[in-house]
Formats: C-alpha cells, sequence, structure tokens
C-alpha cells in the first residue's frame, strides 16, 4: 500500500488537465447573431435572472454543444429546448456555444443560508464533483460550469438526474445524485451557486 | 375492510413512509461517490477524470488520417463519416456492415453502391445500443439491459421491421452495463456483463462473460472475475473464446495491466476483484487471498490502455504471417497522467494457444497529449482488409496492404 500511496504522490505531482477530442472550429462571431433569440429566456450575454433558466455565459463550449444536441434527439427533453433545436445545424450549435463560452460568466446568485453551504461542501467532497466540475466549479470540455449557477436551476437539474427525468450522457451523474436526499440537493445547490 | 385491519394498514403506512425517510437519511450519511472514482484514494486531489464521450462527427476533411503510422506496404484511408460515437462493428452477408453506439443510441449501417458509400441510420433512441451481431439475416443488438432483434435487416435497411425482444432480464446498472456481443460457433450471444463499479465486490451476477441462446433464452455464465471485457472473438482453428478486459483504475499510472484472456475450459475464473493481471492482489480486496486461486490472462496489454474490440485476422490481402494474429482497438488512457494506448495492437500467437509477440500495428491518434481519435473495434472485410470504427471522430477507417 506505501508504495502505491508513493507511486500516486508521484502521478500526482505532474497535475495535468485531461484534454478532450480536438476542438471543433467554431465562429462565435456568427455565434453572437444566431443566438440573438435564446437571449429572451436566457439573459443578456446568457446571463439568466430567471430561477429556473440556466446561465449560459462562462459554460464550456462542448458542454452547451453537448446538450443542443441532447434537445434535439429528444433524449434530454424540454418542451421548449427541442423544438428550438430541432431547426439548428451542428454548425451552428458549435458557433453559439462558442459565443456563450466567451461571455463573462453571471453574478453570484443571493447568498445561500450558510449551514446549506457548508452542508453542500462536504458533499462535494464525498462525491469528487470538482474532480470533473474542476475545483472552482468552472467545468471543462462536455461538464457544465456549476459557479453562479441559478440555485433553483441546480437543485431541479439534481433532482432530474436523481429521477432519472434528466438523463445524463453516461450514467455519472444520475450515480452521483441517486443517493442524495432532498435536503442534500438543496445544500448542494446552495453550496455551488455561492461559487464566482 | 373492518376498523381494526384499517387501523392496522394505517399504521403500516405511517411506519413505512418514516422508516423510508429514515432510510433516505441513512443512504444519506455514508455516500458512495460516482461508480468511476470508487477506489481513489482517500484525500486525492488528482483531476484525472473520464474523457468527453464522443458525441459528433468530425467533417471528413478535418480528419488528419495522415498522422497514423503503420508498417510498411499498409495504408488507412477515410471508408465512412458521420457516424457520431460508432463502436463495434459486424458485416452482414451481403456485405452491409453495421455499427453501434454506446451514447447516442443510434445503429448504422453502410452499404455500398456503384462505388460509393452511404452511412444510413436504421434505429434511434435505443439504450447504450454497445453490442451488434448478425444471423440468419438479423440483426441483433445488445442494449444495456436487453437483446433485441431486427429480421431480414439487409433488405429492410431504408424501412426496418420493429425490433423483437430476444431477451430482456439482464442487468440495469449503468456502469461497464454497455455490451460488447458475439457470435459464437454454437449459435449463441456471448457478451460482457461488467462490475458495476470501478472497484467493489460484484453480485454474482456481474464481471462475467455471458452467453444467450437466442433461442431458447436461456442465460449462461461462460467465465467469471471478468472486471469489464469490451472485445472478444473466437479463433478460427481452435474455436476457443479470447477476451479483452479493462483493468481497474486508481492504484498508479503503472499498474494494473488491461489483459487478454483466452478461455480454454469451463468455469474459469480470471480473479477480479482479488487478483488483477494474473499477480497483482487487490490493495482492499485481495487481503487473505491469493493469485494462485484464480487463472491467470494470456497476455498483460499496459496499464489504462482501455483494450477494447478484438478480431482475429483471418483474410488474405495482409502478409501471410499475420494469418490468425490478434487485432485489439486500444481506445486510450484517462486515468494514467501519461496517456496511453490510442492506437491498434497485434498480437501473435505461439501454436494457437500462447501469446509470443505484441507490438503496436497502428499508431497516431494520439498527438502529445491530445487526441483527436479514439480506435473503438476492427473488423476484416471479406476482400482481407480491415475497418476500424473511431467513436470520437465519428468515422471508420480501412486500412489495406499492397506488396
Amino acid at each position: 500500500m506505501t508504495f502505491y500511496r508513493g507511486a500516486i504522490a508521484a502521478a500526482l505531482a505532474l497535475q495535468f488537465i485531461a484534454v478532450g477530442p480536438a476542438a471543433l472550429a467554431a465562429d462565435a462571431a456568427s455565434g453572437k447573431n444566431k443566438a440573438q433569440t435564446c437571449l429572451a429566456c436566457h439573459g443578456e450575454g446568457g446571463r439568466s435572472v430567471n430561477p429556473f433558466v440556466p446561465s449560459l455565459a462562462g459554460q464550456p463550449p462542448l458542454y452547451v454543444y453537448y446538450q443542443l444536441l441532447q434537445f434535439r434527439d429528444e433524449r434530454r427533453k424540454n418542451p421548449i429546448m427541442s423544438p428550438v433545436a430541432v431547426g439548428m445545424k451542428d454548425a451552428d450549435m458549435r458557433d453559439m456555444a462558442a459565443y456563450f463560452a466567451q461571455e463573462k460568466p453571471a453574478p453570484v446568485s443571493p447568498a445561500s443560508n450558510p449551514e446549506l453551504v457548508k452542508a453542500g461542501e462536504k458533499i462535494a467532497q464525498v462525491f469528487h464533483c470538482a474532480s470533473c466540475h474542476m475545483p472552482d466549479y468552472s467545468g471543462q470540455n462536455h461538464i457544465a460550469r456549476l459557479a453562479g449557477q441559478q440555485r433553483d436551476y441546480l437543485a431541479l437539474q439534481l433532482r432530474g438526474f436523481k429521477t432519472g427525468s434528466r438523463p445524463d450522457i453516461d450514467g455519472t451523474m444520475a450515480s452521483a445524485a441517486q443517493p442524495l436526499s432532498d435536503q442534500d440537493i438543496d445544500s448542494m445547490a446552495g453550496y455551488l451557486s455561492s461559487f464566482e | 375492510m373492518s376498523a381494526i385491519s384499517k387501523r392496522g394498514s394505517l399504521a403500516f403506512l405511517i411506519l413505512a413512509t418514516s422508516a423510508s425517510a429514515v432510510l433516505a437519511q441513512a443512504t444519506a450519511s455514508p455516500m458512495i461517490p460516482p461508480s468511476w472514482a470508487q477506489g481513489r484514494v482517500e484525500g486525492s486531489t488528482s483531476n484525472l477524470a473520464p474523457h468527453p464521450p464522443g458525441m459528433s462527427a468530425l467533417p471528413g476533411a478535418e480528419i488528419p488520417l495522415s498522422k497514423i503510422k503503420l508498417p510498411k506496404g499498409f495504408e488507412i484511408a477515410l471508408w465512412a463519416e458521420g457516424m457520431p460515437n460508432a463502436r463495434e462493428m459486424v458485416i452482414g452477408p451481403k456485405g452491409t456492415v453495421f455499427a453501434s453506439t454506446r451514447f447516442v443510441g443510434n445503429v448504422y449501417a453502410v452499404v455500398e453502391k456503384d462505388g460509393k458509400r452511404e452511412v444510413k441510420i436504421i434505429a434511434k433512441g435505443l439504450n447504450k445500443p454497445n453490442g451488434v451481431v448478425i444471423k440468419n439475416g438479423s440483426l441483433y443488438v445488445a442494449e444495456l439491459s436487453r437483446i433485441i432483434r431486427y429480421d431480414d435487416i439487409e433488405n429492410h435497411l431504408d424501412n426496418p421491421p420493429a425490433p423483437v425482444v430476444v431477451f430482456d432480464k439482464l442487468p440495469k446498472d449503468e456502469a461497464h452495463g454497455w455490451k460488447f456481443m458475439k457470435l459464437g460457433p454454437d449459435g449463441k450471444l456471448y457478451f460482457n456483463i461488467g462490475s458495476p463499479g470501478n472497484i467493489v465486490m460484484p453480485p454474482y451476477t456481474h464481471a462475467q462473460i455471458a452467453r444467450v441462446d437466442p433461442e431458447k433464452g436461456i442465460l449462461e455464465t461462460v467465465a467469471r472475475g471478468v472486471r469489464n471485457s469490451v472485445g472478444m472473438d473466437f479463433h478460427p482453428v481452435s474455436k476457443e473464446l479470447w477476451f479483452t478486459n479493462n483493468g481497474r483504475d486508481w492504484i498508479d499510472d503503472s499498474l494494473p495491466n488491461d489483459t487478454l484472456h483466452r478461455v480454454s475450459r469451463k468455469d474459469m475464473n480470471f480473479g477480479f476483484p482479488f487478483c488483477h493481471q494474473g499477480d497483482l492482489l487487490d490493495p482492499e480486496f485481495g487481503q487473505g487471498r491469493s493469485c494462485a486461486e484464480f487463472d491467470p490472462p494470456a497476455a498483460k496489454l499496459g496499464p489504462h490502455v482501455a483494450a477494447l474490440g478484438m478480431r482475429f485476422y483471418t483474410g488474405k490481402m495482409f502478409p501471410a504471417e499475420y494469418g490468425n494474429n490478434i487485432f485489439i482497438a486500444e481506445h486510450g488512457s484517462w486515468n494514467r497522467s501519461k496517456k496511453s494506448g490510442y492506437n491498434i495492437t497485434r498480437v501473435t500467437l505461439d501454436k494457437n494457444t500462447k501469446v509470443k509477440k505484441l507490438e503496436v500495428f497502428a499508431e497516431g491518434w494520439l498527438d502529445g497529449e491530445k487526441f483527436w481519435g479514439r480506435p473503438a473495434d476492427v473488423q476484416v472485410m471479406k476482400d482481407g482488409s480491415m475497418l476500424v470504427s473511431d467513436d470520437v471522430a465519428g468515422a471508420i477507417y480501412r486500412i489495406s496492404y499492397k506488396k
């Protein structure tokens, strides 16, 4: 076991960030034009002011692209988003994703109950949320930015992952959300939305 | 209903409700991390995590095939594109190439007409339809927890029939729940039922190679102690089953190896979760056990390389020494600080039973520490050329040989 620990420490010293599939060409300027209708709900620059609509500003481009692909195929079901996505070409999705990625993230939601934040922090440690979502919860590759996201939206998505009404790509989020109680979910949403 | 029994059932209801509340509380405290993170050393700050799945296709013109290196005389060319997440391949009697997907729920068919190839989506919205087999003109598809069948498929590619359910009693675990499926010489469907987590004590129904008789619907265990196999084939001469297996994560960069196995008799057990790669006791589950209790692998393939699809080379196009060699698609590592795999590996056997030599046959999907594609399966064509599926580029390539 000591041997393994040493080897793992050595591996950790290299501290390296996973790199996804080769970046696909995208045009953020053209994405801005294409995204104008999105802003009615998602807010100026993708900074949402509606508690149940997610902010898209600062999201990793692969995340927005993959979600749009899933809305279009109705693998992620939503009565508003699927009809919007059905007319989009892959290139449009990549362009809009590139536009939202370069926008300044939304300001932090109103402060949560500090006890919830503390409880949420503990849960996040157990589930290694930061491994994929990154220590500052800014997301990476196809993994969502959670920092500064709408608290009610986060709670709704966690409940969706738990019950299966929001299918995730590889089952990782379902396996993470299933053991969470209702209170755990509120704590997580409070904790994550408190990040800048 | 009497008043007493009514009261009784009410009391029961209250009890049951409070019991489930207690249960929810109880499950909330000793929480289990997601399957990929199980077995991580406590306090680890590693930011290694599985790579993004391939969900879209690279346009053919953007696929950098010139980066692929092959032995002298071999060539690789783009054969079909626009197939997001293309994984396992199988070829029908009329030459249609079927390709499965793990994440996007599609099954593709590639047909050649007047020298041109056309990709059709013959099934959509399936649940992890990663396994495909052709038998008597029917396409069998292994989803997460069931096997379905599309009859007379090659005559109905534009209007496929509704699928017939062949077997629907397989476990529903997402972790290692997708299946590689292969038709056995006995007419049965062979596939993996993986461990429901990185390193856990699996129930007796999991961590095995299983088979189903598609006519009788009987499920049998073929081999145990298999963490997760996502590639298997039958030796063309001995008819023995060989398969690849993916080793556990989070020990370190160099251990354990992914492995290649030969099933030479009934009731073999390859060691998971107690012993890995035939000679490495698990730091947790190996306590008080010995690797001598288990059957060793035929070869160690390298740590974390993600050995997926494997096939014996049965064609005539490649040089004679390639006959009955094994080709393995190595999808490439994520749980390693320096990436490895991302190639097609060639395995030469001695007397059809022992591994004599391992060598990289095709590489170049990895460019420094970035990958642009990941090989998922190989398949030998009638003309002896070899197809390679790539589930990140969403394409199929063809490797051919000219003297």
